[in-house]
């Protein structure tokens, strides 16, 4: 561990963390690299970096400044805010299967988006957050007997995100064909398409929430500890448990809104940071760096299947499923289910 | 009672504390003094582990109150209280992954913030720690493969790294074999010795509370029955008193405590 020192101002850089970091980091730009050159019309990287620095013919600048640039940032962001809220769910309920994806948060997230293109035909990020929010209170509510029982509250959740994807599905049976092929995102989750409005709201949205996120980080670092351990050591259960929610379903609803529901992103990036990290911290930013390397991944497997557009929800799944019945199994052999 | 001149920075009056359906604290009141080892018994469900929850604020009183240095301690800043009063839950649960080291550092939390995450006042207080548990030499090793008496030291370690006056243990003995419940207890005598912090512990073995105690509080269903020294508080009427235990007891030949041998 290194301290960095600055008058009263102390932080602390771990140095396993810190290699993890620096190397998602890199797994990220090696994928985003990929996914700019690879597609129907490839391009070679020293094409691209013509193309951004504005030097490209303009088949090629229009293909990687517009196309393919935009779907792989709003890949990047989305990935990292599921990967964010994710982790940080599963650290303060001390459980890897109380994620947002599987609890309802994300279902809930997403049909409120869904309504709202449906009713409006806007207000997208509105729809999703108040979903999200409707959702995360609904399921609370549901699984609180005098105190919050994670388990109840997987079961509460599982049980929610079932009905409210049958009920998205429902919503989308009753709209026009048309309508219907636009929404399937919010089904599956798709990167297909994707413009600068998406770019700009999801990275305005991290930028303005992923620093409170890793503000967190400190007390949620103490979170894994029993709630006896926590309040001795001075930390505000109930304030940090609400603030920890608000921020993950904000984060939820900010990447459902730009990329629909994404399975289990959210739910596999902190176990696979957490293990890379090694330190038995949240592994917040490592998290985020492995939502974006997972979307990012899944949405290059989608575009590679030629003559389909296959949703990258689809992959996302593809990885996501094996990993949960991995936990379910270790969790039902250590009797903890 | 406490003897008169003897100064008590946390105190219970008249708390009372309900589960459901059952009192558990009945109007109770009690002073810890300061600077001395006290412990808590009773038999079991005679409210002693919510008496030292209550006073370290885990449990909400219904009625009464706790206070901390004249201050009702639910009225502080759990922060602050943090600063001046640690408390280690019965069979803590640690999360995976975590070194000796790693466990102790957590106990600098109510010092540090997002900004303060690690000054030179925390290392010294976690070097301290360590050394007084005997723990440096372990301190890169994973908690999960330390043994029971070891693991219970390492939380010693963070509630000692915590840097308080007051330290409240709950059956820090629990699941120790009796070479490590003598160890544990030893320790927790020196550290009282060493550096004057007052300790509240609840304990299950009469023998060794007396033995180890500079206080003894005796409880049942919910009310304090008897307290002072072990002397006082250990004979043959409060063990039929408070356990209903026929037994004789005697002048311990070695060290001199009372000891209580069951009829």
């Amino acid at each position: 561990m290194q301290t960095l020192r600055l008058g009263p101002v102390s932080l602390t850089v771990q140095r396993r963390p810190l290699i993890v970091g620096i190397g998602l980091l890199f797994l990220v730009a090696l994928a985003a690299v990929a996914a700019l050159s690879i597609g129907n019309y490839p391009i070679t990287p020293v094409g691209i970096w013509q193309a951004l620095i504005g030097r490209a013919d303009a088949i090629s600048s229009m293909i990687v400044l517009d196309h393919r640039l935009p779907r792989i940032l709003t890949a990047i962001g989305a990935g990292a805010a599921l990967g964010l809220a994710g982790a940080m769910f599963q650290t303060m309920l001390r459980n890897p299967l109380a994620a947002p994806d599987i609890i309802g948060f994300t279902a809930g997230a997403n049909a409120g988006a869904l309504l709202a293109v449906l009713l409006t035909g806007g207000m997208i990020l509105t729809g999703a957050l108040a979903g999200g929010a409707l959702t995360a209170t609904a399921v609370v509510a549901l699984a609180w007997r005098g105190g919050l029982d994670t388990h109840r509250l997987i079961l509460v959740g599982l049980g929610a995100s079932l009905s409210l994807g049958a009920g998205a599905d429902l919503l989308l049976s009753y709209t026009d064909e048309n309508t219907a092929a636009d929404m399937a995102r919010w089904l599956t989750g798709t990167l297909h398409a994707r413009g600068p409005a998406e770019v700009t709201l999801i990275w305005v949205g991290l930028a303005l929430l992923a620093p409170i996120a890793l503000w967190l980080g400190f007390p949620l670092a103490r979170m894994s500890f029993s709630d006896d351990t926590i309040a001795g050591l001075g930390l505000p259960l109930a304030p940090l448990r609400l603030a920890v929610t608000a921020l993950a379903v904000a984060l939820v609803a900010l990447a459902v809104s730009v990329a629909g529901p994404l399975p289990f992103v959210a739910f596999v990036s902190g176990p696979i940071a957490r293990r890379l990290a090694g330190n038995g911290g949240p592994a917040l930013s490592a998290a985020a760096l492995t939502g974006a390397t997972v979307t990012l991944g899944a949405d290059l497997a989608a575009r590679s299947i030629p003559m389909v557009q296959l949703p990258a929800g689809v992959f996302t799944a593809m990885v996501g499923a094996p990993v949960l019945v991995w936990l379910l199994w270790v969790q039902a052999r250590k009797g903890r289910l | 009672m406490v003897r008169n001149g003897t100064n008590c920075r946390l105190r219970a009056e008249a708390i009372s504390v309900d589960y459901p359906g059952r009192p558990v604290l009945d109007s109770l009141s009690l002073d810890i003094p300061d600077g001395k080892v006290t412990a808590i018994v009773g038999p079991n469900a005679c409210g002693k582990s919510t008496l030292l929850r209550a006073l370290a604020r885990l449990t909400p009183v219904a009625g009464g109150q706790v206070s901390l240095d004249g201050q009702p301690i639910e009225k502080q800043r759990s922060r602050t209280v943090a600063r001046h009063l640690a408390i280690l839950p019965q069979s803590p649960l640690a999360p995976e992954g975590l070194t000796v080291l790693d466990l102790v550092r957590r106990g600098r939390t109510p010092h540090q913030s997002a900004l303060s995450q690690w000054s030179r006042t925390d290392a010294a207080a976690v070097d301290r720690a360590l050394c007084l548990t005997g723990l440096k030499d372990m301190s890169f090793q994973l908690l999960a493969t330390l043994s029971g008496g070891q693991r219970q030291r390492a939380w010693i370690a963070m509630a000692l790294a915590q840097d308080t006056d007051l330290l409240l243990l709950d059956e820090p003995t629990t699941y120790l074999d009796l070479p490590h419940q003598i160890e544990l207890l030893a320790l927790i005598r020196k550290l009282n010795h060493d550096t004057g912090c007052t300790v509240a512990m609840v304990l299950h073995d009469i023998n060794l509370a007396a033995r180890f105690a500079d206080h003894m509080v005796a409880l049942r269903e919910g009310r304090v029955r008897h307290q002072g020294t072990p002397s006082e508080v250990v004979t043959t009427e409060m063990m039929q008193d408070i356990f209903s235990l026929p037994c004789t007891v005697i002048s311990d030949p070695v060290h001199g405590h009372p000891h209580v041998i069951p009829a």
